[in-house]
């Protein structure tokens, strides 16, 4: 109440500051050094919200608690900000520095020790605490600084109309200039550099720094310097932290319309990744894709024609070419980036040996729903290998509606055979999508095996009968897994794995998608 | 008093956008809305209005003659047309003032899709509406019937998952009745509400008949329901409790979605038969599914126009109809030959809106249709934007109906749906909808005709940046249509006042009506509906004369 009372008295026209001359200006600096630093606080807190959405998903929690988090910081260094005496210019001017290091460095630090620091959360936090509570310092500070240049009205506001002024610019050239043009590491590094700038100017235009300036001068300039040295490095820095992402050393990595590739490698393995999900390893792939292929194979003495949608890295391909009796394969997968990959890399044309380059094989870079509904050919096996439906565009193609469109490609006695994601981990969807084969009149015989890198992986055989049991011709030799004794333990399903009750997934439920994140939910989060 | 913390929250949920447009109107240089390429549309309202004047219509040259001539090419017209090629009355002609047949189910088509310009879907039918469903088997979205007798509709006419979401307060929830932060009572409102809808859907009137149904004539006369017509249906909910905030924004969102109008402007039975006559069931469907294509509900008078083969002349005006010994005469203007022609035709469908069949009659006495204004029609705003992007807030993903809570739009709905591709990221189509109900009908439509395109667009970006914070760079095309007309909305008294029934009867068995004003809900199976009654008219009164 006191300070309430003693307004109208601080409504008098000041003394000193109305006077003309170079002093005047400066109340006018430190309300520009306010939209300054309002923009870079905004920045930070946009930067810790956006890299924790990136780094550990689900952004709405991520932004919430960064945004909760930062405000109730800023509190802490408001009230903090009673206990600074002395010479106040001084204080904002260390203020500066500080926060221009911390908030600089946050987004390199951050993307830099995700994979180390035990606890990253307590890392963020620690973090966007510190940098809150020394930004919340900020404008009290400065009001103190300025409380006796301006009538108290004018003060508040004048500071606080630069502080939302800034807030608006950071808050509109994040999104729209700083993310696309700079990225996260080089805007945290620009907006730390701009801290130390105000704290230079007002070092260089403020008389009563002399005693202190050329100190204070040296230690902003070696800051600076670091923050530049490191905005030099950025690139260098996000390739390790790519890197990071991925336990072992990322040999190739591309961006295509779909998705992004990644090929990682140590000494004993080769991994593919797709957006980040792990397609197979070097090491054990063998077992996947002779359980894939060998099965159906098996069941169809007589194929010639076969159809593989997905699978553009050709390793289904490789089982299929051990059929000499195979007269032509079609191979449709939407990405021309994967096929050319395989098709032309030298140590991945090893591990496919080349199977996409086999006169017999026709490549075909399509989007495998349109193209079937435009097909006319016939096919005596057809092998489904797409990703497993973690999004609605993929889920439309485990549809009963796709299911449909591919039968009408069988040749009367084909069979198709469906990767139907993994009986244990995802259990209601390995079954959703048998009964999504069987809803469109398919006889479907499941069947599952370990894949060391994947876990419990399984398949869905389908075809106009369940007479197949692994026993109706010999199987091509030199194979690693797949046998007729290993057939028949595939086919068998102990009770944890075994049928359970799902919907059938159609187009217009796409209750695939819903058991996917339902059962993959408790490993993701 | 707006505080940093409440700023900085916000700016935090990154209404970068919103802001954005307001504060760089005047900066020519950059204006923000230069790369969106577009234009205004609509119906040809310039030859529509020639109507008002005749006389600068050039006298007819020459004469034709048919035996039934039908006025207008909506849904009314075009399931009247279908319905007397059916039943042996193949001799019709059909005019139609705009380029195509469809009414205001007119659509169009970019290089990434079709979309609609009006009404798109239609909801899984109630199976006892057997003329509805041999069309849609006639048009291949009805496939069959199961054992049980229950329809299979087309997989890829089903409206695919994810259907419905709600923004609200930035999030995304699923479905469009607000969930997320509703209080225990509030929460239990919209329960009681959606359980007397519920209820109401198996409800039968005294004589026997449902209460709701559609079409609407075949709803019960019980007078305890339909005594509902002559009070509000704000009103309404106010008396039985309903005043939950969040409840009452959804139901007047229902509103403005099916009729253009607000809850205190529509009666409340229509209110409720929003939600209780949707009885529809499926084999592969619930009742809650609807159907719906690219192209809109243009699909469907597409496909009635293709289950018959009268001739049709589109951007052609009807001026003027005289009753003679024999029958009508008409005389219609071709926009395209400018030549006019009369037409001798022995009974005449006019399946128009009231105003229009109204001016049309002028030298016809014996009608008993209410006087141009008495119905309120609601102009309405059509947006379809070509976007190479939606910046994605948390929650649901994009849907097929995407709304946001407290919007004054209704939102959009994602035309590219249907589309079984793989998303690469190109481009997509999104309409918006949005009903002009912040003024009378008449000042919004006359505002609406005066607004161009210049100063529409930033009204529509600007809508759609609450949506998604920053898209404005990602619109790449914006075209916008304005209809003045859009639909009828179901005033208190309308629908079961005696002037609806009054209206509808024939003029000495040679002027016939067919046309949603004549339901007072402008719903697809209404228009569908009242081709069908007017053309059974039409049909027994051709048996009378021979």
């Amino acid at each position: 109440m006191a300070e309430l009372l003693e307004v109208p008295a601080a409504e008098a026209p000041p003394a000193g500051p109305a006077a003309a001359g170079p002093e005047a200006r400066l109340p006018g600096l430190l309300l520009a050094a306010v939209a300054v630093i309002a923009t870079c606080g905004l920045i930070y807190e946009l930067i810790a919200g956006t890299l924790a959405s990136y780094l550990l998903g689900d952004s709405v929690t991520q932004f919430s608690t960064i945004i909760g988090a930062y405000l109730f910081a800023m509190g802490i260094g408001s009230w903090l900000s009673k206990f600074l005496e002395g010479s106040l210019l001084r204080w904002f001017i260390r203020l500066e520095i500080l926060v221009g290091l911390v908030g600089g460095c946050m987004a390199p630090l951050l993307f830099v020790s995700f994979e180390y620091v035990a606890s990253f959360r307590l890392l963020l936090y620690t973090l966007v605490g510190l940098t809150g509570v020394l930004v919340g310092l900020e404008i009290p500070l400065l009001m103190r600084i300025l409380e006796h240049r301006y009538p108290f009205k004018d003060l508040v506001a004048r500071v606080f109309t630069f502080d939302y002024v800034g807030a608006l610019l950071a808050s509109l050239i994040f999104p729209l200039v700083l993310v696309p043009q700079l990225g996260l590491i080089r805007t945290s590094l620009v907006f730390g550099a701009l801290n130390l700038a105000v704290a230079a100017v007002v070092l260089a235009r403020f008389p009563e720094t002399r005693p202190y300036r050329r100190r204070f001068g040296v230690g902003i300039g070696a800051a600076l310097l670091g923050l530049a040295g490191l905005f030099g490095f950025a690139n260098k820095l996000l390739a390790y932290t790519e890197t990071l992402a991925f336990q072992d050393q990322v040999i190739y990595s591309k961006s295509t319309p779909y998705q992004r590739i990644v090929l990682t490698r140590n000494p004993r393995e080769l991994r593919l990744f797709l957006n980040g999900n792990l397609q197979f390893s070097s090491a054990d792939e063998y077992r996947y894709h002779e359980a894939l292929v060998h099965p159906l194979l098996q069941a169809l003495p007589q194929a010639r024609h076969v159809l593989v949608m997905g699978g553009g890295d050709g390793l289904a391909v490789r089982e299929l070419l051990k059929y000499p009796r195979l007269t032509s394969i079609k191979l449709v997968d939407l990405d021309a980036g994967m096929t050319e990959l395989f098709q032309h890399n030298e140590l991945l044309l090893s591990l496919n040996q080349g199977s996409l380059n086999n006169p017999k094989v026709q490549v075909i870079n399509a989007d495998a729903y349109q193209w079937i509904r435009q097909d006319s050919a016939r096919y005596d096996a057809i092998i489904v290998d797409f990703p497993d439906p973690g999004n609605y565009s993929i889920g439309k193609l485990y549809s009963a509606a796709f299911y449909t469109a591919l039968a009408k490609r069988l040749a009367p006695g084909g069979r198709l055979v469906v990767q139907s994601t993994s009986p244990f981990l995802a259990r209601q969807s390995f079954w959703c999508v048998a009964h999504t084969l069987a809803a469109v009149g398919l006889h479907t015989i499941p069947y599952h095996l370990y894949v060391p890198s994947f876990g419990e992986w399984g398949y869905v055989l389908a075809g106009p009968d369940t007479h197949w049991r692994g026993d109706m011709s010999p199987l091509p030799a030199g194979l690693r897994y797949i046998t007729p004794a290993t057939i028949h333990d595939m086919l068998r399903f102990p009770p944890d794995m075994s049928e359970v009750p799902t919907e059938v997934n159609q187009l217009n439920n796409q209750v695939l998608v819903r058991y996917f994140e339902e059962d993959w939910g408790p490993y993701v989060h | 008093m707006p505080t940093r913390r409440s700023f900085l929250a916000q700016s935090g949920a990154a209404l970068t956008g919103a802001l954005l447009l307001p504060a760089l109107p005047g900066c020519a240089p950059s204006n923000p809305l230069a790369h969106i390429k577009g234009q205004l549309l609509g119906p040809d309202a310039a030859t529509g209005h020639l109507l008002r004047d005749p006389s600068k219509i050039p006298a007819p040259t020459s004469t034709i003659e048919t035996d039934v001539l039908i006025i207008g090419g909506g849904v009314a017209g075009l399931s009247a047309r279908r319905w007397l090629h059916q039943h042996g009355q193949t001799n019709t002609l059909l005019v139609e003032l705009a380029p195509e047949t469809g009414g205001n189910a007119s659509a169009g088509r970019n290089a990434a899709s079709a979309y609609p310009w009006g009404a798109h879907y239609l909801p899984v039918p109630d199976v006892r509406n057997r003329e509805l469903l041999e069309f849609l088997q006639a048009a291949g979205t009805l496939t069959g019937y199961a054992p049980d007798g229950r329809p299979i509709y087309n997989d890829y006419h089903l409206c695919h998952d994810p259907e419905e979401r709600l923004n609200i307060e930035g999030h995304w929830q699923e479905g469009l009745v607000p969930a997320l932060g509703l209080s225990a009572a509030d929460q239990a409102q919209v329960a009681r509400f959606f359980k007397l809808t519920e209820m109401l859907k198996t409800t039968i009137g005294s004589d026997g008949r449902d209460v709701f149904r559609i079409p609407l004539d075949e709803s019960s006369t019980d007078k305890e329901y339909r005594q509902l017509d002559k009070i509000s249906f704000a009103a309404y909910l106010d008396r039985e409790g309903f005043t939950a905030p969040a409840l009452r924004w959804y139901l007047d969102y229902a509103c403005r979605d099916d009729y253009g109008a607000t809850a205190a402007q529509v009666s409340a039975w229509a209110g409720l038969h929003y939600f209780a006559s949707r009885k529809g069931s499926a084999h592969n469907a619930t009742g809650a599914d609807v159907l719906t294509w690219p192209e809109g509900n243009h699909f469907l008078t597409e496909n009635l126009r293709r289950q018959a083969s009268a001739p049709i002349h589109t951007q052609t005006l009807a001026y003027d109809l005289r009753e003679t010994a024999t029958g009508i005469e008409a005389l219609i203007y071709s926009v395209a030959t400018r030549q006019s022609t009369r037409v001798r035709a022995r009974q005449v469908l006019l399946a128009t809106p009231q105003h229009i069949a109204h001016h049309l009659l002028a030298a016809v006495p014996g009608h008993q249709l209410p006087p141009p204004g008495a119905l309120h029609h609601a102009p309405w705003l059509i947006a379809n934007l070509t976007v190479v992007g939606l910046p994605q807030g948390p929650g649901r993903p994009l849907s097929w109906d995407n709304v946001r809570f407290g919007s004054a739009s209704l939102g959009y709905i994602n035309a590219t749906q249907q589309s079984i591709k793989q998303d690469d990221g190109g481009p997509k189509v999104i309409t918006l909808y949005w009903p002009l109900t912040d003024e009378a009908p008449g000042p919004a439509r006359r505002r609406a005709y005066q607004t161009s395109y210049a100063e529409w667009l930033p009204r529509v970006v600007a809508e759609l940046e609450t949506y998604h914070p920053g898209v404005t760079p990602y619109i790449q095309q914006a075209d916008l249509w304005v209809w003045g007309h859009g639909m009828v909305a179901p005033t208190p008294g309308l629908l079961w006042g005696a002037a609806r029934a009054a209206a509808m009867q024939p003029v000495r068995n040679r002027i016939f009506f067919a046309h949603t004003d004549f339901s007072g809900i402008s719903i697809f199976e209404e228009g569908f509906y009242q081709g069908i009654r007017a053309a059974r008219e039409m049909l027994g009164t051709g048996s009378k004369l021979e």
